[in-house]
């Protein structure tokens, strides 16, 4: 009898030994810290114009990704009446340097499109890009100016959007669809 | 083994006397009832060696004679009862009575005896052996909803928690043969990791507090029970298959068991795997799965004091989430919510599975020894392991979508020691004590901030429980105290980001009485009275940062403190005539620091656009309810059904109702049966009805988009045994949602982006042998 007992202590022995390739508590305790390559920390919206003068510069900056502090928003003024030549930018400034996701975003250009939504009657921004279906990337883009007016703009980065939807290509992002990795505003004056 | 041993499913065998015989002449008799003594007429006792069988008479009785010895099983039958089968060695004459479970019980939902070792008082009620089988496509929450009073909380159809009066989750205690549950329960879109295939029984304490289980538990406890080996030498066990039309998914079950005098074994596994379901109007693209499920249960018995059993399970799944649910911001969140079609939906059905999707394994080692020390005294042992690995996979950028995002191994071991005590009074104590340790790792190189810490926790609880039985009542109390010690490591969301330690200690009290009395026969009333408490969970007090799923920002609080519960039940049973059934459960459940998110009135500003913020806070807060059960039997073929469920909860401080509690729920069944006789036995027709309504104690800025209208849905379905040889088929045919109808359900989250599913034509066959 008390043979078999043993047995079955044994056996109970047995079943808590797995317990024994355990981790040491320390690295439960001691996380290392990913690395963030995924994140996009800041996006810069740069204005040149056609006819030289100043740049403008419209950035976007959360250097601690979501939550933690609140993100830097520089804004810019435009002039009236002017032909910009513009490009994006986004940064993961995690990353020490900084890494461009623009690169990732071009070399996926199938799967993504950049969006320009402004309550600015006369402000409009053409694609200048194309993936290789002949759809609008977005990353290099022209903006014109008209009269003098101030409002808001809107930029929208959307990861496997459909493309083919209607509207998409010029730019309505209303039927995209796909998910918004950038979505940022900044107010916007012309003058 | 003692009266204790017998399991859970099979009914009761009252009494067997042994008399003098001859060879091939000996007599076998005895009496078949109705549970709670009313002799039954007409039931068919049947030796399936001899292929003979004999009637019991008007009082009950039955009688063969000249019977030679030898090992025999014997099928005991009725009409509107669910068939038993009984292995005996027959050397002399022999008397046995028969209890059968009578029909309306078997219908919905039974109480057994078995279970209410656990508890005395409480409410017990069990999903039988007979509905698990007609069921074999469903997950263990859709199972358990078979059971007034229990909801699940989905993402799509394929992940459903059970919610037991509305508690859920870190608030509800799952049981896999006894052992808590340990997996990764803080989601809402995290369901238990157990196939139900593999279980003998899956019961619900709709209870106050089963204080003899260390985990959280603020009342109600889900158990999952692979049940006992049968005594029988021979090789039985059963196959099944069953079909969905929605999702063209197939499964197969299989199971195994042996007996023997001194040793047993049972092995079950399971395979399933389906398409993309749809609903009326569209596919829900990627929503295929597949799952692969094995235990194995080895019993030994060392001596007729000692016994052990070794029981293993692993559970595997690899699930995909409808793809249009997968939403980076607010916006996306709104402009799924107005389309008709979720983006991303294709035209045919596929078989793929891509992300996002779950790949979910779970496993459990246990063993568990019994030492009698004589009749009246015993003790357990349990000593038991769990593994989980859950890995979450995002559509991501620059292929990392083969990366999970969410990557985590969680490890724990359980030792338990209990010592039941039977004294000569009819009392009944129970005392033990507990260990649990739990290790919780991220797998590091998901390239995302983990939003569940690394942890480790080492749980001491120990427990008193008495129980006492009189003529009429029963009594019983409860007392537990529980020690947790918990070292965290949380990653910071500010930058440079560094690895922040805590270290806490919660101490819990928890205690519970309770008495039931039974007025006359079948007229009872049952009423319990528990305080428990849980503690504060890790994602509670520490997540910090954006939930993808949810489009928030949720905020923990490391100052959150135990949660306390004082629960009140009452239930009352009773039986109008021979012909109505009648139970009703009440409920009242307050808490003092219930742990909620509450959305706050600031949005936090990010590249994705702005997020509500939800912050985990403390309130108090009731909740309260009611389930209502009725049956009814207009004739030997005729029986009919009533559920109705209400709950309804506020939070005290802040006057606002809480979220996602159920809808109140209303279901029917109406039950024709046809007595068939030879090779086909008990035919049943049902037609079957359930309407959820809409959840309006709810405010307009608790949630994203108003909660889903009423829907009502209308069922059938078709069951019929056939004997084969020995052996017996089951066939079940079921359509869910006949009509197709259009709805959402408000505790299903993939509500905001899709219908749910439409006409679902389950096939399911249970050969058993």
């Amino acid at each position: 009898m008390m043979k078999k007992i043993n047995y079955a202590l044994l056996i109970s022995i047995l079943v808590l030994s797995f317990s024994a390739c355990e981790d040491d508590d320390d690295d439960v305790l001691a996380p290392p810290i990913p690395n963030e390559e995924e994140v996009i920390t800041t996006l810069r919206f740069i204005l040149t114009p056609d006819s030289g003068g100043q740049v403008a510069s419209f950035i976007f900056q959360d250097l601690d990704g979501d939550g933690g502090n609140i993100p830097v928003i520089t804004f810019d003024t435009l002039n009236a009446n002017t032909s910009y030549t513009a490009s994006v930018q986004f940064l993961n400034e995690l990353e020490n340097p900084a890494e461009d996701i623009t690169v990732e975003v071009k070399e996926e250009d199938l799967e993504h499109q950049v969006f320009y939504d402004t309550d600015l009657s006369g402000l409009t921004i053409t694609y200048l890009d194309q993936d290789p279906n002949g759809n609008p990337l977005g990353v290099d883009t022209k903006a014109e100016t008209t009269s003098p007016e101030s409002g808001t703009l809107t930029i929208t980065l959307r990861h496997e959007p459909n493309k083919d939807a209607p509207g998409v290509s010029n730019g309505d992002i209303t039927n995209a669809g796909g998910e918004t990795d950038i979505e940022v505003s900044f107010p916007i004056v012309v003058r | 083994m003692s009266d204790k041993r017998i399991s859970f499913f099979v009914f009761l065998v009252l009494s067997i006397f042994q008399l003098n015989g001859q060879e091939c002449h000996i007599q076998l008799k005895g009496v078949v009832q109705e549970k709670g003594a009313t002799p039954l007429s007409y039931a068919n006792i049947y030796i399936k060696e001899l292929k003979s069988g004999v009637a019991s008479e008007e009082n009950g009785k039955y009688k063969f004679n000249n019977i030679c010895p030898g090992n025999y099983h014997i099928v005991i039958s009725h009409i509107g009862c669910e068939s038993i089968e009984y292995y005996l060695s027959l050397q002399k004459d022999t008397t046995i009575n028969f209890e059968l479970e009578h029909h309306h019980q078997l219908l919905d939902e039974v109480s057994i005896e078995g279970i209410q070792s656990y508890s005395e008082t409480q409410n017990v009620k069990q999903i039988s052996l007979k509905k698990i089988a007609e069921m074999p496509n469903e997950n263990l929450g859709n199972m358990l909803e078979n059971i007034s009073g229990v909801s699940t909380i989905n993402n799509g159809n394929r992940i459903s928690k059970p919610v037991v009066n509305g508690m859920y989750g870190n608030r509800l205690l799952i049981l896999n043969n006894g052992i808590a549950q340990s997996g990764q329960q803080w989601g809402v879109d995290h369901s238990p990791e157990i196939d139900p295939l593999s279980a003998q029984s899956i019961s619900v304490i709709k209870g106050v507090g089963a204080l003899e289980f260390q985990g959280s538990n603020l009342g109600s406890v889900v158990l999952v029970e692979s049940g006992k080996i049968n005594n029988d030498p021979h090789l039985h066990g059963h196959a099944r298959y069953f079909f969905e039309s929605n999702g063209l998914s197939n499964g197969v079950n299989f199971q195994l068991e042996q007996g023997r005098e001194s040793w047993g074994w049972k092995i079950n596994t399971t395979l399933k795997k389906s398409g993309d379901q749809n609903t009326p109007d569209y596919f829900l693209t990627n929503t295929a799965y597949e799952e692969a499920s094995a235990s194995a249960l080895l019993e030994k018995r060392w001596s007729e004091k000692f016994n052990s059993e070794l029981y293993f399970s692993t559970f595997n799944t690899n699930l995909g989430i409808l793809r249009g649910s997968q939403v980076g911001n607010l916006t996306d969140l709104q402009s799924a919510f107005e389309r008709e079609e979720p983006f991303f939906t294709e035209d045919a059905l596929s078989f793929e599975i891509n992300p996002p999707r779950q790949e979910v394994n779970h496993h459990l080692l246990k063993l568990k020894s019994k030492w009698l020390l004589d009749e009246n005294r015993f003790f357990d042992f349990v000593v038991a392991q769990q593994w989980n690995f859950r890995q979450e996979y995002d559509v991501r950028r620059s292929g990392r979508s083969d990366k999970p995002s969410l990557s985590l191994e969680q490890r724990t071991q359980f030792a338990e020691v209990k010592y039941h005590y039977f004294t000569s009074s009819n009392s009944k104590w129970k005392l033990g004590g507990q260990y649990q340790g739990t290790e919780n790792i991220n797998v590091p190189e998901t390239g995302i901030l983990p939003l569940i810490p690394n942890y480790i926790s080492a749980k001491w609880g120990l427990f008193a429980l008495w129980s006492k039985e009189y003529e009429r009542l029963s009594l019983e109390g409860g007392l537990r105290y529980d020690f947790e010690n918990r070292r965290v490591a949380t990653i910071s969301n500010t930058f440079p980001r560094e690895v922040l330690n805590y270290d806490n200690n919660y101490h819990n009290y928890s205690f519970v009485v309770g008495g039931a009395y039974e007025f006359q026969r079948e007229y009872h009333l049952n009423y319990n009275l528990g305080l428990t408490s849980r503690n504060p969970e890790v994602n509670e007090l520490y997540s910090n940062g954006l939930h993808q799923g949810v489009s928030g920002i949720e905020e923990g609080n490391p100052n959150l403190v135990e949660e306390q519960s004082i629960k009140q039940t009452l239930s009352i049973e009773k039986h109008l005539g021979s012909k109505i059934h009648l139970e009703l459960m009440t409920f009242y459940q307050y808490f003092q620091n219930y742990i909620f998110l509450n959305p706050q009135e600031e949005f936090r500003l990010t590249i994705r656009g702005a997020f509500p913020v939800f912050k985990y806070e403390q309130t108090q807060a009731e909740i309260y309810g009611f389930d209502l059960v009725s049956s009814m039997e207009f004739n030997e073929r005729w029986s009919a059904l009533l559920k109705y469920s209400f709950i309804q909860g506020n939070d005290l401080d802040n006057r606002e109702p809480i979220v996602f509690l159920p809808s109140n729920n209303l279901r029917t069944e109406l039950n024709y049966q046809i007595p068939l006789k030879g090779q086909w036995e008990n035919l049943e027709l049902q037609l079957n009805h359930q309407s959820v309504f809409e959840q309006t104690h709810i405010n307009e800025d608790q949630d994203f988009v108003p909660p889903p209208e009423t829907y009502h849905l209308i069922g059938f379905k078709a069951s019929v045994a056939r004997k084969l040889g020995k052996n017996k088929l089951n066939a079940t045919l079921q359509i869910n949602n006949l009509f197709n109808t259009v709805y959402r359900d408000y505790l299903n989250r993939q509500r905001y982006f899709a219908d749910d599913i439409g006409r679902n034509i389950t096939i399911a066959l249970n050969y058993t042998f």
